[in-house]
């Protein structure tokens, strides 16, 4: 009897812990007796290719949240970087330009970071507001430096071959924008799990004042979450705009909250200190499978959304639910 | 003596409240751009566009007195629009926009079992709310702005009353002094700023804790409902892409009043303050013939000024203790 008990409660938590998986499974069953087009590898091309600025972004904005804090300005960001890396290609080149486009990324993260710190917000709410109006803000930028046209990469003269790579190249069926995701899944992952400024991002998030008094480097921490999340998100716009081959300034309009809701959706806690790259990637792969299954199912796109918002809801509910 | 005591004690109200002193500024700004802004009918017209974003902002300063947000006001105003103009063919117009309401109202019930008695993030409900929201008014119109037909909806909010006052700003008046009073001097709102003072301590002295922050999420819905009915009454239009940003300008237009997002600090005047920090501000950008992207730079920036100089207080005050 009691035995019964205890493990009906192991199943239950074993249930909770992996509910994403679970949906995704599901997801990708339903579809493939539905539809027998899901398994063919161009589809699975397709879906990885759906898979990378929103899943490359995540991965930045993951730190972001388990720190405790949160990122807006990403979307400005990611129109930023495009306009940039883009409007640099003519005159410096293509891998000068991919270099600065990064490196500009991370600094636009190490600035917000520095006006959080010099400011004093260590809140999420601060944070929130604070990173939301530096969005306002670099999405200017974007919008005056190239006075609002976009820059097309068909009208670019000299060599593009690598962001042709990363837009459409595949090595067998795996896209090369999905490799660029796993290396960084990978890298970010041993970051998080053995590196000492990994676990001070945990710890920072998971309480500030303590993590300060036990001597770990909180404003170290925060500086580099941010950098991070500038960087990927750079990362990001680049795989984005290589793929359209467009950069607009309003490219990153409305991330965001995708990239948000993704990030939670997976499992890492809004509250900090808990959750890991791994969760976003199955946050991320629920919503682009779902987005692909939907579409292979032939429903219509405004329901679409109303799906999307709907799963979310329930699965942040449903995962909320374990810790009351 | 006194001088100087006076001095002080201006500068702390100043510092208190920064975002009038920003309006402060942007008018002692105007005086000398030698344009039309002094006018009698630009000073109208800026009360009438700050009308609807202040009706959105006054629900949303309970929830945050309360100690949550709301994100979803923008799904919610788009949708009480277009769903009153769609029942407008089948009943009265004023039963049309009471259901509205009660629509908007019923979203922040749902919103507020989710937030208050699930006990889950009311940041990332609400913002999937309005991703739900936004579903369900592309599916209802085909994404494809509708209007009405009847002149007497258009007039709710273009139509003129008691001395040529607009419409809107009687609204929003009327709005404002309920909320007002509402959070003032009844025991509902004074139990708001204990909730968002602190929940558990609410919850001890006998305080029924959910049931009122429950109660503020209505609040919430049922004003972005009638905020989003006279905008679609202003622009005899509804369309689902109303409202994609108004969920964030408005928590922001909250927060620069002075609203604390902890909660339990704040009120309703300094929510109508924030809002209209943004209006005048749009309205002198605009009187100066600044560019939409200069715009959009320089508001960032007065946001990224009003909110550090708050955290910076705040910090200063930290490390005074």
């Amino acid at each position: 009897m009691n035995t019964q008990l205890i493990l009906n409660k192991r199943h239950k938590e074993c249930l909770n812990e992996n509910l994403v998986l679970i949906g995704i499974v599901i997801l990708v069953v339903i579809t493939a007796v539905l539809e027998p087009k899901f398994f063919t590898p161009g589809n699975l091309t397709n879906i990885m290719r759906q898979f990378g600025p929103l899943s490359l972004v995540a991965l930045g904005m993951t730190f972001v949240i388990i720190g405790g804090f949160i990122d807006l300005s990403i979307a400005g960001i990611i129109s930023l970087v495009a306009v940039l890396t883009v409007y640099l290609i003519q005159p410096l080149g293509q891998i000068p330009a991919l270099l600065i486009g990064l490196a500009a990324g991370a600094l636009m993260g190490f600035i917000n970071s520095l006006i959080l710190l010099f400011f004093g917000a260590m809140t999420q709410a601060e944070a929130l507001f604070i990173t939301y109006a530096m969005s306002l803000f670099y999405g200017a930028l974007a919008l005056l430096s190239v006075d609002g046209a976009t820059q097309h990469m068909s009208w670019i003269k000299r060599d593009i071959s690598i962001f042709n790579e990363i837009g459409g190249g595949s090595i067998g069926f795996v896209s090369v924008s999905f490799i660029i995701f796993l290396v960084s899944l990978v890298i970010l992952h041993i970051f998080q799990t053995r590196t000492y400024m990994g676990r001070s991002i945990c710890l920072t998030g998971g309480n500030k004042v303590a993590a300060e008094l036990s001597g770990i480097p909180v404003k170290k921490s925060i500086m580099l979450i941010y950098t991070i999340s500038g960087f990927m998100t750079a990362v990001g716009s680049v795989v984005l705009f290589s793929r359209v081959t467009t950069a607009s300034p309003v490219l990153g309009l409305n991330y965001e909250t995708n990239t948000i809701l993704a990030v939670v959706v997976g499992g890492t806690s809004l509250k900090g200190g808990k959750g890991s790259v791994i969760r976003t990637m199955l946050g991320v792969a629920l919503i682009t499978l779902m987005s692909n299954c939907l579409n292979l199912l032939g429903v219509s796109t405004f329901i679409q959304t109303m799906m999307k918002g709907a799963i979310l809801v329930i699965a942040i509910w449903l995962d909320n639910r374990k810790e009351l | 003596m006194n001088t100087k005591y006076m001095g002080k004690r201006l500068y702390r109200i100043a510092m208190q409240q920064k975002a009038f002193l920003a309006i402060i500024i942007m008018f002692i700004v105007m005086l000398f751009s030698g344009t039309n802004f002094y006018s009698k009918y630009n000073l109208v017209e800026l009360l009438r566009s700050s009308s609807i974003l202040a009706i959105l902002g006054f629900g949303v300063t309970i929830t945050i007195i309360c100690g949550g947000c709301d994100l979803s006001i923008g799904g919610i105003m788009c949708l009480s629009g277009i769903s009153t103009i769609m029942m407008m063919d089948y009943m009265p117009m004023w039963i049309a926009i009471f259901i509205s309401v009660l629509i908007g109202a019923f979203i922040g019930f749902i919103n507020g079992f989710f937030v208050v008695h699930q006990k889950t993030e009311p940041f990332i409900i609400t913002l999937g709310m309005w991703l739900l929201l936004k579903g369900i008014c592309q599916e209802i119109t085909g994404a494809v702005p509708i209007s009405s037909s009847n002149m007497k909806f258009m007039m709710i909010a273009n139509g003129k009353w008691l001395w040529h006052i607009p419409n809107l700003i009687i609204i929003m008046l009327i709005v404002f002094v309920l909320m007002h009073i509402l959070m003032r001097y009844t025991q509902f709102g004074r139990n708001c700023y204990a909730i968002g003072g602190d929940y558990d301590v609410a919850a001890y002295s006998g305080i029924r804790v959910v049931w009122i922050k429950w109660m503020a999420f209505v609040i919430s819905g049922a004003t972005a409902a009638l905020g989003g009915i006279l905008l679609s009454s202003k622009l005899n239009s509804g369309s689902s892409v109303f409202g994609d940003t108004t969920a964030l300008i408005v928590n922001c237009a909250v927060v620069v009043g002075g609203t604390s997002f902890a909660g339990g600090i704040g009120g309703i005047p300094q929510s109508a303050i924030g809002v209209l920090v943004f209006t005048v501000l749009d309205n002198c950008m605009n009187m100066l013939r600044l560019g939409g992207y200069v715009q959009q730079a320089l508001k960032g920036l007065v946001i990224l000024a009003i909110i550090c100089f708050d955290c910076y207080s705040r910090k200063r005050k930290r490390e005074d203790v």
